[in-house]
């Protein structure tokens, strides 16, 4: 049964629509941490990306077209995203206080934040649809059979995720900025010699993987389910950790464990109903467990950005 | 506060030929600075200046003063006061960035070089790019190799420069310092990581880069190559310029007189008599040193109950490394090396076996955040009368910090000081007493009046003394030479991970002493071997 | 004269320990404040009905109590983890893993007296959590792996872990056939003691304060102790004694890790008598913020720990005297944390301590 043509469009329309988030989040983590940052709070910043989004679609309402609403929307989630990264940016690079402690704070913040809001805009168990991210179809290529409806049959955030990736990779290696950043990480020293500011690359990262965290949530929420419901990431961003690990620090390969993880996620969704016997649990771990074996060095060398979790002071004696 | 001058004789052969620079046309004129950190002068009132072409050897020890004046130099540090002059024009230079862009490039000890970055990355990093924002990589990589070619400095550019060896990752940086134009280049003992092969061919590049023009600073505590590279020399100790001089007029009694440390008002004391009984014996001891290179060679000594052996040496000749492997925190790649017949291994955990006072007194002896009474249980803690069935008592544990702080004359509120809040001395008197406290067989001791002053240095020797007096076996590691003739037995001499030989400590004997330690092996009359 | 010397210092000594905390906290309560008004709300009001909730009565007292025993316990067991110099955050995880061996000794009918079955259900818990951190604990001591990422990653994985063990089709301990994914009913015997009739109020709290007392002569009088604070504060000076830190650092995370682990098993035996699915909302994370509150003092734990419970005890009746949500809470936890760490009042308390010690920071001045 799983080898029906139907089940795997349907499988893997679903694990590249529940990547996508994850895609957006790691190219943003993969910035901070290659700049130096360790950023626990993508979780806490994909969720207030995913209410940003929906509160903005919300009212908007009727106002436009369904497409120029999810695009305000999408900026608002970063805008958020970004602004709550600027609380991670300046307490660990300005004050260098402990990046695990500023995230952990920061989840916390932003689930209050959030639920607080949601009550007082939708009530006690109100959840409202709203315009999302519209759908595409990509003419002749949908057309293609299995392959076509999954990767060319989507939400038009799903096909940003897939240029994203790219970008950032060009970004990342073809580009003095992406220079700087990898040497902020790596010896943020050289980066000091080289008459660089240290702090302001690792601002720009932080507060760009902030954005792209909001995107994420963004696209999580206006994605498919079009509303917003308290807690809504459910951990994603911690497998977005998991995947900049596991993707060694490089957006494609990261996106590539994104992809994995979607499936994943899509496939125990459908195991539970297939019966087969392997406990549905075991999908939803793999990320995690992948994540771990990737940094005790089971699966190839993963080394993290040398200095990541350090704040940078320039020497005095 | 409290320093010590120099010999007369030291100043008049740097006055003596400073002189003669006057009318030459100077790339480089450093002229008075002085730096103080708190009440430490790490650089007092020093003139130093380097000519277009010229090889300029800045000598000294560590905490002379050599690295804060090229810090200065190189924007890192601001001098409290003094003027910098390039090519005769006053600059003030307030970081790296504005150094570089004035023509300086340093090479430091630890490199500036992002590991996961390919060379040719590295280089350019900084550099603004033909094509912002965009990375081009080809007109870079062209220069840097023409680059590369005319200096015989070989390099593959697209490598991450953690699979680089060490002497690859140097050449790499005197390349970057080219690239972004250097005129004056300083190099940080650039051999100490070097195999000896890659130190004639970085002086054959140094040479190169000197015929071209460039001013070229070479720091170096190692005599024998300074000799044969540099053009001139300029000796650092304890802040101040001892001299300057023209390597050609340099012979080594002249050098190492003007290395030689502070003088010591402490009497000799004739040893008392003690049994002869070994403690500890060392016979064909080798290691690696942590970047895996050589650390030790061999090395045979024996220390016997009631005598002090001073160790001297240049550091980094593998002084370091002797010392840990006696305390068991070095594993030992060939030999043997018994405290009383056993190996060192746990040997830190037998209190009466063994004391260390380690070369680095706040990462490696003291725990700052904890309080004087601690810091001086850190290793009998666990025993009677500090503790019972695994219960700490405090109660004696803070009597016993009242009886040592009295007995050692630590100045401090009391007991429950943190340590962080001691002066330098005072901390290492509670180094000391704790090392101490228990008479250990073995006392080895690391440097341990770096950074005194004065009156610290003379108590924390006396110390050191009454143990030997008392009848312990003494290490005494340290590159003040006056102080190891002070209050050692017999001095052994340490270059290159080997003992070049032993000698009384008898004053006229300091000349061999400088030439053992620049590498010459001498043939030492009267006192024997260094084996047992 | 002495006796009244001696108190003062005390005094002065409480008030720069609790200086921090108290101000972050009012800080905290005073932005939060900001935002009620913003919301048309008072917050005097708020706060009130919030107090009333949280210590008005013996029940409310109780279920305060209640809420603080998870965390007090979580609480402790970051800070052990801290004062040895070691980042635990999988707390989560832990807590998990130790309510499922709990759950396992504590559902089976073993004809024990209740003392007895009590106790090997807690020391089931405290050897799970011990387990589930013992993983990282190697790759840290022994491979040199970062304890971030493993301990946080390992926390989904054990969350799942339960999950699939309870699965009421596939889980080995699930109770077959039931509605909603949980473990058989914990036994009679297994059972804390409830402190408070007709309250929930259970025994776990009297284990977390009993622990955080533990922990405090652990960390003050014993070698052990010492050991584990001396490796917080210089690693490198703990090697030139001698010292065996790998075997240290693997002591320290596996009694941090046990401790999460009793967090989980208290819950089961104490409070809910099943395991369930996704029964933490969080306590391993909330035992960063308690125990950085706390400094990581164990005895400022059952502090920081109770300030957290009386907050979400408290939460409740502000909702339904108020209408404001119950989230709140989690603002006024976050910001209070994000306000300990800012610092400018920690270098103010740092200098005036030293200042009052005698000397001057970083202490220079030349030995005689």
């Amino acid at each position: 049964m799983p080898l029906d043509p139907a089940f795997i469009t349907d499988w893997g329309s679903a694990g590249i629509r529940l990547a996508t988030p994850l895609i957006l989040a790691t190219v943003g983590g993969v910035f901070a941490e290659r700049s130096g940052v360790f950023n626990i709070g993508i979780e806490g910043m994909m969720l207030v990306g995913a209410f940003t989004a929906v509160a903005t679609s919300y009212y908007l309402g009727a106002s436009a077209d369904p497409a120029v609403i999810s695009l305000l929307a999408a900026i608002a989630a970063m805008l958020a995203g970004g602004g709550i990264a600027f609380i991670h940016a300046f307490l660990t690079v300005t004050r260098r206080v402990d990046q695990i402690i500023t995230g952990a704070a920061i989840n916390i913040l932003a689930l209050g934040l959030t639920n607080t809001l949601f009550r007082a805009i939708w009530g006690e168990t109100g959840r409202e649809r709203v315009a999302g991210f519209p759908e595409v179809r990509v003419p002749v290529l949908a057309d293609i059979p299995v392959v076509g409806p999954i990767l060319f049959q989507q939400s038009l955030i799903v096909f940003v995720a897939y240029f994203i990736p790219i970008i950032a990779a060009f970004v990342l290696f073809r580009t003095t900025w992406g220079l700087t950043i990898r040497a902020g990480g790596d010896f943020p020293l050289a980066v000091d010699t080289a008459g660089l500011s240290v702090t302001r690359v690792r601002y720009a990262a932080v507060l760009f993987g902030g954005a792209m965290a909001g995107l994420a949530g963004a696209a999580l929420a206006l994605g498919a389910v079009r509303y917003f419901t308290p807690g809504m990431t459910a951990g994603r961003g911690f497998i977005v950790l998991g995947a900049i690990v596991v993707g060694r620090w490089h957006p494609m390969i990261a996106a590539g464990a994104c992809l994995l993880f979607g499936a994943a996620d899509a496939f125990q969704l459908r195991a539970q109903a297939l019966n087969l016997g392997i406990p549905y649990q075991f999908f939803i771990m793999l990320p995690y467990v992948l994540a771990v074996a990737a940094v005790a060095g089971a699966i190839g060398r993963a080394s993290p950005p040398q200095q990541l979790g350090r704040p940078y002071r320039r020497e005095a004696g | 506060m409290g320093r010590i001058g120099c010999r007369g004789n030291q100043e008049k052969a740097g006055v003596g030929s400073t002189d003669q620079q006057s009318s030459a046309p100077e790339l480089l004129r450093m002229e008075r600075i002085t730096k103080r950190f708190g009440d430490l002068v790490a650089n007092d009132e020093v003139t130093f200046e380097v000519l277009p072409g010229e090889i300029h050897a800045l000598l000294g020890e560590n905490g002379a003063g050599k690295s804060t004046l090229m810090k200065i130099l190189y924007g890192l540090q601001q001098p409290d006061s003094g003027q910098i002059n390039l090519d005769r024009r006053p600059v003030t230079i307030r970081s790296p960035h504005e150094a570089v862009s004035l023509g300086i490039g340093m090479v430091h000890q630890k490199f500036m070089l992002v590991p996961n970055l390919t060379a040719l990355e590295n280089v350019v990093l900084g550099v603004s790019s033909p094509r912002p924002p965009l990375l081009e990589l080809r007109d870079p990589r062209r220069r840097l190799m023409k680059l590369a070619e005319e200096h015989e400095l070989a390099i593959d550019p697209d490598v991450p420069v953690w699979q680089l060896s060490v002497g690859a990752q140097q050449r790499l940086e005197i390349l970057k310092a080219l690239y972004r134009g250097a005129r004056l280049l300083i190099l940080d003992e650039p051999t100490a990581v070097l195999a000896p092969v890659e130190v004639g061919q970085l002086f054959r590049v140094m040479r190169l880069l000197a015929a071209e023009g460039r001013g070229i600073v070479f720091i170096s505590h190692k005599l024998s190559e300074v000799k044969a590279v540099s053009d001139r020399i300029t000796v650092l100790r304890l802040g101040r310029v001892t001299g300057s001089l023209p390597t050609a007029a340099a012979s080594p009694s002249i050098l190492s007189s003007m290395m030689v440390g502070r003088d010591v008002s402490l009497e000799r004391v004739s040893p008392p008599v003690q049994g002869d009984a070994p403690i500890l014996e060392l016979q064909d001891v080798s290691c690696l040193t942590d970047r895996r290179t050589p650390g030790l060679d061999s090395v045979s000594l024996t220390v016997r109950r009631g005598e002090i052996v001073g160790v001297a040496g240049v550091d980094g000749n593998g002084q370091r490394e002797l010392v840990e492997c006696i305390a068991g925190l070095r594993p030992i790649t060939g030999g043997r090396i018994a405290i009383q017949g056993r190996p060192p291994k746990g040997a830190l955990r037998t209190i009466g076996l063994l004391g260390l006072i380690p070369e680095d007194r706040h990462e490696q002896g003291l725990v700052g955040d904890f309080d004087v009474a601690e810091n001086l249980v850190l290793r009998a803690y666990g025993r009677r009368p500090f503790s019972a069935f695994g219960f700490l008592r405090w109660n004696h544990i803070r009597s016993h910090a009242v009886e040592q702080i009295d007995a050692y004359d630590i100045r401090c509120p009391g007991p429950e000081t943190k340590v962080h809040h001691l002066s330098g001395g005072n901390q290492q008197k509670v180094i000391v007493a704790r090392e101490t406290q228990e008479d250990p067989a073995l006392l080895v001791a690391a440097q341990p009046t770096r950074g005194l002053d004065v009156g610290a240095v003379e108590s924390v020797l006396n110390l050191i003394r009454g143990q030997r007096d008392r009848g312990a076996a003494v290490l005494l590691v340290s590159t003040e030479l006056p102080e190891l003739f002070a209050v050692s037995d017999r001095v052994v001499v340490m270059h290159a991970g080997q003992i070049m030989g032993a000698v009384p400590p008898d004053p006229t004997r300091l000349g061999e002493v400088g030439e053992m330690m620049m590498g010459h092996t001498i043939q030492v009359a009267g006192d024997g071997g260094t084996a047992a | 004269m002495e006796s009244a010397a001696t108190l003062t210092r005390l005094v002065r000594r409480v008030f720069y320990r609790l200086v921090v905390p108290v101000v972050s906290i009012a800080a905290a309560l005073s932005v939060s404040g900001v935002l009620i008004v913003v919301a048309s709300g008072n917050p005097l009001e708020a706060y009130g009905a919030m107090l009333q909730g949280a210590a008005g009565s013996i029940g409310s007292l109780a279920t305060t109590g209640v809420r603080t025993t998870p965390i007090l316990l979580t609480g402790l067991a970051v800070a052990i983890s801290f004062r040895a110099g070691v980042f635990n955050v999988g707390a989560e995880g832990q807590l998990y893993v130790g309510a499922a061996f709990a759950t396992v000794v504590a559902v089976a009918p073993l004809g024990l007296p209740g003392f007895i079955h009590v106790l090997l259900a807690l020391l089931a818990g405290f050897v799970g959590g011990a387990l589930w951190v013992a993983i990282p604990a190697y790759l840290r001591a022994y491979r040199g792996v970062s304890e971030v990422v493993t301990t946080l990653m390992l926390n989904f994985v054990g969350i799942y872990l339960i999950s699939y063990l309870i699965d009421p089709i596939t889980g080995p301990i699930g109770e077959r056939n039931a509605s909603y994914a949980q473990s058989a009913l914990v036994q009679e015997t297994a059972r804390l003691p409830v402190l408070i009739s007709g309250t929930s109020l259970h025994a776990g709290l009297l284990l977390g304060i009993g622990l955080a007392v533990a922990l405090q002569i652990l960390l003050r009088y014993t070698g052990l102790g010492f050991r584990l604070r001396m490796l917080g504060g210089n690693p490198t000076a703990a090697r030139f004694t001698g010292m065996n830190s790998s075997r240290q650092i693997v002591i320290a995370m596996l009694i941090s890790g046990g401790i999460a682990g009793l967090a989980g098993a208290g819950e089961v035996i104490g409070l809910r008598m099943r395991l369930y699915d996704r029964f933490s909302p969080g306590y391993g994370y909330d035992g960063i913020a308690v125990a950085l509150l706390a400094n990581s003092s164990p005895l400022g734990v059952i502090l920081s720990a109770s300030f957290f419970g009386a907050l979400r005890a408290g939460a409740n009746a502000m909702q339904q005297a108020t209408g404001i949500e119950t989230s709140l809470v989690l603002i006024i936890q976050a910001l209070t944390i994000l306000f300990v760490i800012f610092g400018p009042l920690r270098g103010w308390v740092a200098t005036r301590t030293t200042r009052r010690a005698g000397l001057t920071p970083g202490g220079s001045e030349s030995a005689p």
